[in-house]
């Protein structure tokens, strides 16, 4: 066995220790609003669980010129109003703080960037490990990279690894220019493309559910369900991102990544293990078993809606014509719905449906698997008629869990059946609490492990779907649809079902 | 997320009352819980993550068992029983029950039942019979054990038939040396799905994470093979005081294939143990320190030192440093420059300097054995080993500080700080990862094999 290779003897039986090695971690946008609501908080939680290893060192990197000194205010600023663990420890943060230091972007090129590296290197015993955290807007990352090329701090002792946030390009041309960039400088396996709804336990648990019950899996196919349905609900508008959102729409930015990444797991075939490549090879075997839609394809298969005024949770919404930031004629969709077709052995037949939509009744994720009817009715048709189909609900937030739905009789001197839910809650069956997925990837990450973070192909996959979606919809094919605010999207939602007699489940 | 969490009430209580009794009020209340909390005409299943048997030998105990499964049921629905044998009472089995109902705003009402039986008499020697119809069916069952296990009785291994894990804490044990013995040899007895876990175990967590953690860098990993010494400082004088430093030492050992060759402790808290690593030996040293936040049985620091390739290296970790205080000898230290915190040199030569009179000691040892006929390690005289119930004692400011040296360069400091010790805390700690540990398993077993040289 090589040293690498070999264990930590001594880390055996430490659950859920992860013990990643002395690092530095380079945070370029490390004064916007990622690294504060996310970053900063997700790594003090780290230290506060004993995580980073001795030595760990950030470097902060802004164009705003601040002092260390400033940089660790704001740092405690942040972490105080947005740390998942509250009240904050005064002394881990204290210890957290010692790790930051910042430095303003320096030009013409990094240099002193890689001075300040090395020195660290040399002080904190770090043999030259880097993570280039890059949580800045995507425009910025073909300069940010070639300038870490030009500067050499890809090269040299220690691995060194990127992480850049979605969205991974705007299209299939932007995503493959975008890689081809990175993979000048790093490896495939060196870049970390961070898509925060992996790192959520309960998508994860997707996995645990299938793969480690043998249950499941034997009617996980099309001889037994009826159809899929994914539903990503928000009820919130867009907030303050109307300047980014008027460009995206919801296909581009929820559809494209969680909603393609969610069909994928749920209709994956079982990997070898859960390691990166098995995983991810699994996944991009769907994505690409999907029937693209094509011509008139995307007039029966697709729908689109933008909120108009509305009332949400008892209160009034403004529209989203009306919202900052929006051009008053936007076509840009706020919800969006796909019937797709994953043409492989399991799922020849079943429709996945999928919308994802902003302003909806309420914020839920979850997917359902719809099974068929029973092929004969034993008890007759009028015993029956309360029964619903059988149905698999893997919720993902905001109450996860499982549910199952079947039919039982009710007590009563006749025959009659009625359908009930058996249900799983998981913050009422484990005796720990999940950690937030930032902390799990940033872990994933230092650690060297990527199962959870998106691969080159899978992003081209999921925007080759896309793309064709898109076209069609910037040439007005089928008009943008509107929908009250409050309401489950617009009235071609609801028929996108009602053509297969089918009709979407209430969340 | 944002729960309703009603306070603890009790809600029903009688004496001298059968199981069958405390039953049918189990379900009374459990049917009325399912009704009221029904307003959409579907009963809400029970929803239950596991058994918690509680075996609590004093009232103190009792109340403080209580308090534990109180706590644990604010987070998780479970059913816990607390069980106290009490001679004096009138009948053979009093009983009340006391539930607590969380509402999460999301989520359905779950209600934890802890149930309190006080038993006299035979039935207090039957625990599997007592507590069997009330187990829960399906979710693991967990006898934790307040005080010192009777291991070695039939009583504990009767209760054990229907328990998945038992949980102790050998920081409690009264007589933990002899105890601990017991201990180590109950995994051999007791039926081979039964965990074992150890409070004390977790709170030797962050000392074997952070030394785990020096070694991790593959460029570290060819130092495991270079560790020369380690060196351990605990609270308290006496064999008692040394299970934790044992069972840290017997982690190593297990861990890293070291065998046992020969191990002599003696006055002042001094043991020095040898260990066969294969191409060389490796040197573990205890020593007795007197600290003021340290409670009996505590380790205050690990250091570990050694050199690979070339390269020396010394790790070193401290509970709570204090700073304050004057190096012992400065005159020593001056020889013998140890980088502040680092008084390994101190120690070093403070061993030296005791190792006639340990050795001495442990002669001792045998000496009264042929004099007096009684169990060696058993008959010397406890004094001045020092246990009581006030051991262990809350921790609310605790922190790990770890100084690296690696070659020539300036030690690095590293600041962690140590999450609070409260017995609900390391239970649930205990009982998230299950009860089956093998590294624990096989750590006290090598703890056991030094503690017998003691």
């Amino acid at each position: 066995m090589k040293l690498e290779e070999a264990p930590n003897p001594l880390a055996e039986g430490l659950h859920d220790y992860r013990i990643a090695d002395p690092a530095v971690m380079v945070i370029f946008g490390a004064t916007g609003d990622l690294a504060g609501r996310k970053l900063l908080p997700a790594l003090y939680n780290l230290a506060k669980q004993r995580s980073l290893p001795a030595g760990f060192a950030v470097v902060g990197l802004a164009t705003t010129p601040m002092t260390d000194q400033a940089f660790k205010q704001m740092a405690s600023d942040k972490i105080h109003q947005f740390s998942r663990t509250q009240p904050i420890d005064d002394r881990v943060l204290a210890a957290f703080l010692d790790m930051l230091s910042y430095m303003t972007v320096p030009s013409p090129d990094f240099k002193a960037l890689g001075q300040r590296l090395q020195e660290l290197d040399n002080s904190n015993h770090i043999p030259g490990n880097r993570v280039f955290y890059l949580a800045t807007p995507p425009p910025t990352y073909h300069l940010i990279i070639s300038q870490i090329e030009a500067a050499g701090l890809h090269a040299g002792n220690g691995w060194k690894r990127i992480v850049i946030e979605k969205p991974f390009g705007t299209d299939l041309d932007s995503a493959r220019e975008l890689t081809q960039t990175l993979h000048k400088v790093f490896s495939e396996d060196s870049v970390y493309r961070i898509d925060h709804y992996l790192g959520k336990e309960t998508v994860q648990n997707i996995l645990a559910f299938r793969f480690a019950n043998t249950i499941f899996e034997p009617v996980w196919n099309a001889n037994l369900i009826d159809s899929v349905q994914i539903t990503i609900a928000e009820e919130l508008g867009i907030e303050n991102r109307g300047l980014y959102y008027d460009h995206a729409g919801a296909l581009r930015d929820i559809i494209q990544n969680h909603g393609l990444q969610l069909v994928a797991l749920t209709a994956m075939e079982p990997p070898l293990a859960f390691e990166a490549n098995a995983v991810r090879d699994e996944k991009v075997k769907v994505l690409r078993s999907i029937r693209p839609l094509i011509g008139e394809d995307i007039e029966q298969s697709a729908v689109r809606g933008q909120y108009t005024s509305g009332w949400v949770l008892g209160e009034k919404v403004v529209g989203y014509r009306e919202e900052k930031n929006v051009a008053p004629d936007s076509q840009t969709e706020t919800f969006a719905a796909l019937r797709l077709f994953i043409d492989n052995w399991r799922w020849a037949g079943v429709p996945f449906y999928v919308r994802a939509g902003k302003r909806q009744p309420k914020r839920i994720t979850e997917i359902r698997i719809q099974f068929k009817r029973p092929p004969h009715l034993t008890f007759g048709r009028e015993a029956m008629k309360e029964v619903d189909p059988n149905a698999i609900t893997l919720r993902i937030q905001p109450e996860e869990g499982i549910s199952l739905k079947f039919g039982a009789k009710v007590p009563s001197a006749g025959l009659r059946i009625r359908s009930v839910t058996m249900d799983f809650q998981y913050m009422t069956s484990f005796l720990v609490e999940a950690p937030e997925a930032y902390e799990r990837l940033l872990l994933d990450c230092m650690i060297g492990d990527p199962t959870l973070f998106t691969r080159a192909d899978e992003v081209e996959a999921a925007w080759s779907l896309v793309d064709p979606i898109e076209d069609a919809w910037r040439n007005g094919r089928p008009p943008l649809e509107t929908y009250p605010g409050g309401t489950w999207g617009p009235p071609s939602a609801a028929r996108l079902l009602q053509q297969d007699g089918r009709e979407w489940h209430r969340p | 997320m944002s729960v309703g969490l009603s306070e603890p009430q009790k809600v029903w209580s009688a004496e001298d009352v059968s199981i069958s009794d405390v039953l049918n009020a189990l379900g009374d209340i459990r049917g009325k819980f399912a009704r009221d909390e029904a307003h959409d005409d579907h009963v809400h299943p029970r929803s239950c993550v596991m058994t918690l048997i509680g075996v609590a030998p004093t009232e103190a105990d009792e109340v403080s068992a209580m308090r534990t499964a109180e706590l644990i049921g604010t987070q998780h629905p479970a059913l816990a029983i607390v069980i106290r044998e009490a001679p004096s009472m009138r009948g053979h089995l009093d009983a009340s029950i006391t539930t607590q109902i969380q509402r999460p705003q999301i989520a359905c009402p779950t209600e934890c039942e802890i149930i309190t039986l006080h038993v006299r008499g035979g039935a207090a020697e039957h625990l599997a019979a007592l507590v069997d119809p009330l187990l829960v069916s399906g979710v693991p069952t967990y006898l934790w054990w307040l005080g010192t296990p009777p291991f070695g009785h039939k009583e504990l291994l009767d209760a054990l038939r229907v328990c998945d894990g038992l949980v102790v804490d050998s920081a409690r044990f009264e007589e933990p040396f002899r105890t601990f013995r017991g201990l180590s040899r109950l995994l051999k007895v007791a039926h081979h799905r039964l965990g074992l876990a150890d409070m004390q175990w977790s709170r030797l967590r962050p000392w074997r994470e952070t030394v785990a953690q020096f070694f991790t860098p593959v460029e570290r990993r060819d130092l495991l093979s270079g560790i020369a010494e380690v060196g351990i400082d605990y609270a308290g004088e006496g064999r008692g005081n040394r299970i934790a430093a044992a069972l840290l030492t017997g982690w190593m050992a297990a861990a890293l294939g070291w065998k046992l060759r020969r191990a002599a402790a003696g006055g002042g808290g001094v043991v020095v143990a040898h260990y066969d690593a294969g191409s060389r030996m490796v040197e573990v040293d205890f020593r007795s320190v007197q600290k003021g936040h340290l409670a009996p049985g505590e380790v205050g620091a690990v250091r570990i030192a050694g050199a690979s390739s070339g390269t020396t290296f010394r790790l070193s970790v401290f509970h709570d440093p204090d700073r304050k205080a004057a190096p012992p000898d400065a005159a020593y230290r001056t020889t013998h420059p140890t980088e502040g915190e680092d008084d390994a040199g101190f120690e070093l030569a403070q061993r030296r300097a005791e190792w006639h009179r340990d050795v001495l000691h442990e002669n001792l040892d045998s000496f009264h054995h042929m004099a007096t006929g009684e169990m060696p390690g058993e008959s010397r005289p406890r004094s001045p080993v020092v246990v009581n119930r006030e051991r262990r004692r809350p921790d609310s400011d605790r922190v790990l500080l770890t100084l690296i040296e690696i070659g020539e360069t300036a030690p690095l400091r590293h600041v962690q700080q140590l999450e609070q010790e409260d017995d609900a805390a390391l239970l649930l700690d205990l009982l998230s990862t299950g009860t089956h540990d093998e590294v624990y398993n096989r750590s006290l077993a090598a703890a056991a094999a030094l503690i017998e040289k003691f």
